[in-house]
Parts: C-alpha cells; structure tokens; sequence
C-alpha cells in the first residue's frame, strides 16, 4: 500500500498535465521589467476629518504629474498605529537635489511660507513608491507591497503569465503544427539546410498555408525558414519571388482537413484578402491575422519581415543567439514601429532544444 | 610572415571614388520610378566599379511584403555571381550598396548578414529605419549577424523626402499599401 501510493500519484500528475512545455508570453521591457521605485515623503495624518483638505491643498502644491496611477493616501499598515492614514506629500526630488537626498526633513522645511494648513500631519518619514504605473498583475503585486497604485489588468496578459491563456486543445494543436515544423527542419537538414523549420497557420481555419525549412545554404544564403515561409504564403496568393522545386519539403496550401485543392485554396486566400481589405481600413496583407511556428527564435531580419508582412502571432520552440524576438530585440513590441504582434516561446522547448544541438 | 590587421578581410577596402556618380544615378532610378507611379526609391550595388543589382519595390506584385528595392538588388547581385561562377561571400565584402532612402531594419540586417561594407543613402526613414533611425543594426552588438558596416548618409537628403512625399500624395488606391508604407515619413 505504501509503494503503491506514489506511483499512483505520479500517474494522477500526467494525466493532468498532458504537454512536458509551457506557452511562455514574451513581453514588452515595460511589462517584463521589476517595479522601479522613487523615493517620497509622507506623512501620518492624524485626524482622519482632514483628510480631503488636506489631499486637496498638497496636491495643489505638489502635484504628482506623471504619477497618476499613485495613491495619494493609504491607510495605514499597522492595525495597531495610532493614526489611520497616511499621506504622500511630495517626491524627494522635487524639494532635493540628490547629495541630501535621504535625510528626514520636517513640516515646516516642506511647507515653509506657503499657505497650508498643517494641522492635522504628523511628521514626514521617507517612503519608496512605484514610479511607473503597474502593467502586469506580477508587478501590480510588487508595487503594492511599497505603496496602493490604480491597475488596469489587462485580462489576456495575466492569462498568458499564469499559463492559462491557451486550452489544452489549443496546445494540442500547437504541438501538431510545431511537429511539422520539426519534421521539416529535418527534412532541410537532408538537403543541407540548417535545422530550422517554420510552418505559416490560419489560426481561423487551422489551416496550414506553408511549411518551410531553412534554405540559407543555397544559393541564397538570405533565405531563412521564416523568409520562405513568407514567399510561400506569396505563392499561395498567386504572387512569390522564389522558385522551390529543388526543395520539395517546402510547400504551401498543403492538404488538411479541409481538403482544399490547391486552386481552390488560392481563392479562399483571395477572398480572405478582399474581406480584410474592407473591413481593415484597405490593408490586404498577406500575413494579416495568421501565426507563424518556428522551431528557434527568429533573427532581426526575419522578425522586420514579419512585421513588415502583418503577421498576427509567432509561437517559437528555443531562444536564439542574436534572436530579435526577445533576445537581443523585442521588434514585436517597438513603440516605433507600425505593427505590433504577440509572441510566446518555450513550445515543444525540449524537442526544439535537440534540433539545435544536433 | 605578415601581421594580419584584426578581423580585417580586405581591411583596407576603399569605397568607389565614384560615390557622386552613383548616388546621381540611383535619383535619376528613383526620379525614373516616381514618374511611373512607383516607389520613388533608388537603389544600386556596385562591385569594381560596376553595377551588379539595381533594384525596384516589388512588394505589389510579388504579393510578399519583403520585395524592398534592396532585397531585390541584392537576388541581382546573386545572380550575377551564379552567372559568372563568382563566390557571393567574397563579393558582396566588396559592394557598396548606394540607395536614396535609409534601408529599413529587414534589409539593414540583410546586409549586415551579407557582410557588406558600406552603405551609402540620401534621407532618413523615420518609420522603419535600420541605419539609425528606429535601430542601428550596423552598429549593434551582434556576434552571429554577419558583419558591422559604415554608413554615409544625407546625400540629398531634402530631394529624397520630396520625392516620397510627392509618391504619397498620389497613392495609387488599388496598390499594396505595403509597397507605400515601405519607407519614408508617411502621414499618420
């Protein structure tokens, strides 16, 4: 009985737990980073009834501009304290320079000569308060522990950090499509082809548009796995730039489940084109709303194109050296840039790791 | 034996002295392009005094949004070393790409893979700029993409935007956007 015990567990633990990888969000430096933090005076208040003059006539003499996700007022910490509130009365840097910057300073030395009423406070003390409003549950929870912030969660962020943003269907399915990207790679390796493989999904449909492996050791050493993907989904549209009739591996419009006849895959990608150009003010992108899996973070190169070709979501197996989706660059999340998408990593991580290594 | 300069093949490498002769003939391409209603981008990649590839926005009807004037030109220049049983590494360590508009991120990084050595471009490309203006691919730390390149920039710089803003003004309604949202400093 006792042996049995923990086998039986161990089983209970797999069948709840079907996938050996985990969808990893890969966000911006805004909502990856830890909670920076400033230094700021505040102040017990000690007769609650003052509150809001108080609130009012220190706002109005030390505005926190660019601070507005800042609590004013907290209550207080301890159960016990013998005040209830307290108050933030200003950032240390905007009374100091920094040579004095963590001395205790009193009322009078904040509020000399101007016109506030001070009764009511108690004496300042330093406090560290979030200086940049939290973006992500996790930093939500830092920045409170120093001092109350606003949050506005964003529902599928929190999702994706947790985990729980994609079913075990849907994982099911990433699998199946990070699988053929591996077989391909494969398959590219047999030709000479470094082990890189991408395969191009309409995540509408779960229809697969192209699979590619890498093709830089041709005669084109530009032609990574993400680049023919690209010139693939271009061929399925009745455009492309490339001829691939030595590399039978990499195909487009590949027979599913809808059983789909080439041509007729063309007009639904057509159609597709036409819908989108009407209802997304006249942007007929190839890549408009598919995902893309490659088994290794793309290159700089590879993440423009992609951008530059509208590409909806990119799922990746293992970080690369000078990968520009999270390594070296988060190109996906550039402020600058006129197109934004969202990438996870760690799929069939272990699998992709093996390619790599090979 | 000789020391060898750090790094250095071809370290000595000097740009054509011709740099004016060839960005006065990628304006006469962008000019030429402008007139038919196309990407007003010039674009060339000269080897020993030599045109090998000039390229031409073929985004619109490629339907691949990667078809930029220098990706293009580089195919050319690849071509031409098939043609002549040339190895692609050891020439484009020595091709000056010269081009009216900044190369965006995607090309910057295909050139910098590419090993070239120096680009040569008119105006800056605020929206997509790889040579400095939103990144600065030659220049990063980037062990395994290829080689850092020189850049000179503000060839005719006023000209180049000019000619942009003129393209943007009369955008063809049934072209790719991708062809206009390529480059230079669009409205919006």
């Amino acid at each position: 009985h006792y042996i049995m015990g923990p086998q039986h567990k161990r089983r209970k633990t797999e069948e709840t737990v079907p996938f050996a990888w985990e969808v990893i969000p890969v966000l911006s430096d805004e909502k990856s980073q830890d909670v920076k933090l400033l230094t700021a005076y505040a102040a017990p208040i000690m007769n609650k009834k003052e509150t809001s003059r108080l609130v009012k006539e220190v706002a109005a003499l030390y505005p926190l501009s660019g601070l507005q996700h800042l609590k004013r007022v907290r209550a207080c910490e301890e159960k016990s304290s013998p005040h209830p509130l307290e108050i933030i009365l200003c950032l240390v840097s905007n009374v100091k320079d920094h040579s004095d910057a963590d001395t205790v300073v009193s009322l009078s030395d904040l509020f000399s000569d101007r016109n506030i009423d001070c009764s009511g406070l108690g004496e300042p003390f330093l406090v560290q308060v979030p200086a940049h409003p939290p973006l992500t549950r996790p930093q939500f929870e830092k920045a409170s522990c120093h001092w109350p912030t606003s949050f506005h969660e964003d529902k599928q962020v929190t999702e994706a950090l947790t985990g729980q943003l994609f079913s075990t269907e849907e994982k099911a399915k990433m699998q199946g499509y990070m699988e053929k990207a591996i077989r391909t790679a494969k398959e590219g390796e047999n030709k000479g082809m470094e082990l890189v493989g991408a395969v191009l999904v309409d995540p509408n449909t779960d229809g697969v548009l192209a699979v590619a492996h890498d093709c830089r050791n041709s005669s084109n050493p530009l032609l990574h796995a993400v680049m023919v993907c690209i010139d693939l989904v271009a061929h399925g549209q009745g455009g492309g730039a490339y001829t691939y009739k030595d590399y039978p591996a990499c195909t487009f419009a590949v027979m599913d489940r809808s059983h789909c006849t080439l041509a007729e895959k063309c007009l639904i990608s057509i159609d597709r084109e036409d819908c989108s150009e009407s209802e997304d003010s006249g942007l007929p992108y190839i890549c408009t709303g598919y995902d893309l899996y490659v088994t290794r973070e793309p290159c700089v190169m590879c993440a423009m194109a992609l951008v530059h070709s509208r590409i909806h979501r990119v799922f990746y197996g293992i970080s690369s050296p000078d990968g520009a989706l999270g390594t070296k660059y988060k190109i996906h999340t550039h402020t600058d840039l006129n197109h934004h998408y969202d990438v996870f990593k760690g799929i069939m991580e272990r699998e992709c790791q093996q390619l790599f290594l090979k | 034996m000789g020391s060898e300069a750090a790094g250095g093949n071809e370290a000595a490498f000097q740009p054509s002295a011709g740099e004016h002769k060839w960005m006065q003939r990628a304006f006469e391409m962008a000019k030429e392009a402008l007139q038919n209603g196309e990407v007003p981008v010039g674009c060339l990649m000269v080897y020993n005094d030599e045109i090998l590839g000039q390229g031409r926005n073929e985004v619109n009807e490629t339907k691949n949004a990667t078809r930029h004037a220098e990706m293009v030109a580089i195919d050319q220049v690849l071509e031409w070393c098939h043609q002549n049983g040339r190895d692609h590494a050891g020439v484009f360590q020595r091709t000056v790409l010269y081009v009216t508009v900044e190369p965006c991120i995607m090309c910057a990084s295909a050139l910098r893979l590419l090993k070239i050595p120096l680009v040569v471009y008119g105006c800056r490309n605020d929206r997509f700029g790889g040579c400095g203006s939103v990144l600065n691919i030659p220049a990063d730390e980037l062990q395994n993409t290829g080689n850092p390149f020189k850049c000179i920039s503000g060839y005719r710089a006023e000209e180049a935007v000019e000619m942009l803003k003129t393209f943007y003004k009369q955008e063809n309604p049934n072209g790719f956007r991708g062809a206009v949202a390529v480059r230079g400093s669009q409205k919006k």
